[in-house]
């Protein structure tokens, strides 16, 4: 049995719990124990902007927490993945290390180095595997064709990813939506940015990069987007909204978290198992063509 | 970003200097200005005045405050393709990290980012964590969230993050 310490983050527990739900359902069923962590804090990848000194202790603090309970880290948020994963590669240089145990040491804590973080698709492609998910298919997805949507953080930088797929043609999150039997479908700005990280700072520049990516969606004739990072999410599925009614725009492109998919193809019920109801853009469509016409 | 002739009499001789000198910024001699980090920027995609290896040649040329009042410097979407497509290894979002850090210093930190630090003191998190919230994990039967900040305030206070403050001018 696979067992790590989850990392929900910041974003997720609070304004993404459907992508929280679909995860710990998905994981119970697929035999990999997730440990639920008191002591985690912010995984500090914001705070680095006006301290990377602070946001290197925020992520290490966590990575202690951790490491006391002999665990590595499952994460949900691709953001909380590449800071903790890059906090893992900078503590492996001995002086950074002491430097940032001893200032932990005011709160009692030490990282030692044994604490590895993977992103829960890394799980489920390496722990999990490709063959056994497709062994435990329940629900006929093949009608569905998706835009799959990889998030920066999941594979950069890349020296913190010991070259665990390609950031620049990437092909994980492809097999894991294949291996649920719905088509990932290519299209242009496939590896644009969602602007996220900008957008507490400014809408301006997050809302052109969204609209880009909307644009280009719009005319592949899909039936979802298919994110597995709920800042992702919450820029392509609630900004979506929040562009059309201030720009006057008519997109409508459903955005489903990986698990969400992954659940609904294991057999999950769409609602009280995987949260369906909490997505912002109406999956409806979506479940109809999949043969599940029940109101959610 | 800097548009027209550069004013000599208004550089800062030791702004290299002070940039290279953190261990983080030391790739930025290697840049040959070939512009790869510019061309996978999506923020210059959105911006076509913002440019990283802009940004670059002026941190070496000593342009400080024009770099340090740059509401550009705040815009980075936090991508990595800059560093991802260098050809010379320049890792350009650490050298950012670096010119966004010595700005806040000076008092020119975009509110957003010090509000959130004040929140992490309070709950752990960047987000605080009120009734309607613990009731909607309860109902859904999700652990209860500890929302605990104070061993993060203590770090926070040890490396001064909560000395930091926000710059009045907004920077949207």
């Amino acid at each position: 049995m696979n067992k790590y310490a989850l990392f929900l983050g910041c974003t997720t527990p609070t304004q993404v719990i459907q992508y929280e739900l679909s995860s710990r359902w998905i994981c119970k069923l697929l035999g990999i124990e997730l440990v639920d962590m008191d002591d985690f804090v912010c995984c500090g990848i914001n705070q680095v902007n006006l301290s990377q000194e602070a946001g290197l202790l925020l992520a290490a603090m966590n990575l202690a927490y951790a490491e006391l309970k002999e665990l590595d880290i499952l994460t949900l948020c691709a953001a909380c993945t590449g800071a903790l994963a890059e906090a893992v590669e900078r503590l492996k240089d001995q002086e950074t290390r002491d430097r940032i145990n001893s200032k932990l040491q005011t709160v009692g804590l030490e990282y030692n180095g044994k604490t590895q973080v993977k992103h829960i698709s890394r799980v489920l492609y390496e722990d999990v595997g490709i063959d056994r998910i497709k062994s435990e298919i329940k629900r006929d997805l093949s009608k569905l064709r998706v835009a799959p949507h990889y998030g920066c953080h999941y594979l950069k930088p890349a020296s913190a990813f010991g070259g665990f797929d390609d950031p620049d043609n990437p092909k994980t999150l492809h097999q894991l939506i294949s291996a649920t039997g719905a088509l990932p479908v290519q299209y242009e700005t496939f590896s644009l940015c969602c602007g996220g990280k900008s957008f507490p700072i400014s809408k301006e520049p997050a809302f052109s990069l969204v609209q880009k990516k909307l644009d280009n969606i719009m005319n592949k004739k899909i039936d979802s987007m298919v994110v597995q990072c709920q800042t992702c999410y919450l820029m392509y599925s609630d900004q979506q909204k929040v562009i059309n009614e201030q720009f006057g725009k008519q997109y409508n492109v459903p955005v489903l978290l990986y698990p969400q998919l992954l659940g609904m193809a294991l057999g999950g019920d769409p609602k009280s198992d995987l949260g369906f109801g909490l997505n912002t853009i109406s999956l409806d469509n979506l479940l109809a063509k999949v043969g599940i016409n029940k109101e959610i | 970003m800097h548009d027209g002739p550069i004013q000599v009499s208004k550089l800062d001789a030791n702004f290299r200097s002070e940039v290279l000198k953190h261990k983080d910024a030391g790739g930025l001699n290697a840049c040959f200005s070939c512009g790869a980090c510019t061309a996978g920027c999506p923020i210059s995609e959105v911006f076509p005045e913002y440019s990283p290896k802009k940004l670059s040649k002026m941190v070496k040329l000593g342009m400080k405050e024009e770099v340090l009042s740059s509401r550009f410097i705040w815009y980075c979407t936090t991508c990595h393709n800059c560093e991802q497509h260098c050809p010379q290894n320049v890792k350009f979002f650490n050298i950012l990290n670096v010119l966004k850090n010595m700005a806040a210093k000076e008092g020119r930190a975009p509110s957003p980012w010090v509000e959130q630090t004040q929140q992490i003191m309070q709950t752990g998190l960047i987000f605080p964590v009120d009734k309607v919230l613990i009731q909607k994990r309860e109902s859904l039967c999700l652990p209860a969230l500890r929302a605990e900040g104070k061993k993060a305030k203590r770090i926070i206070e040890l490396v001064g993050l909560d000395k930091i403050k926000a710059n009045k001018v907004n920077v949207e």
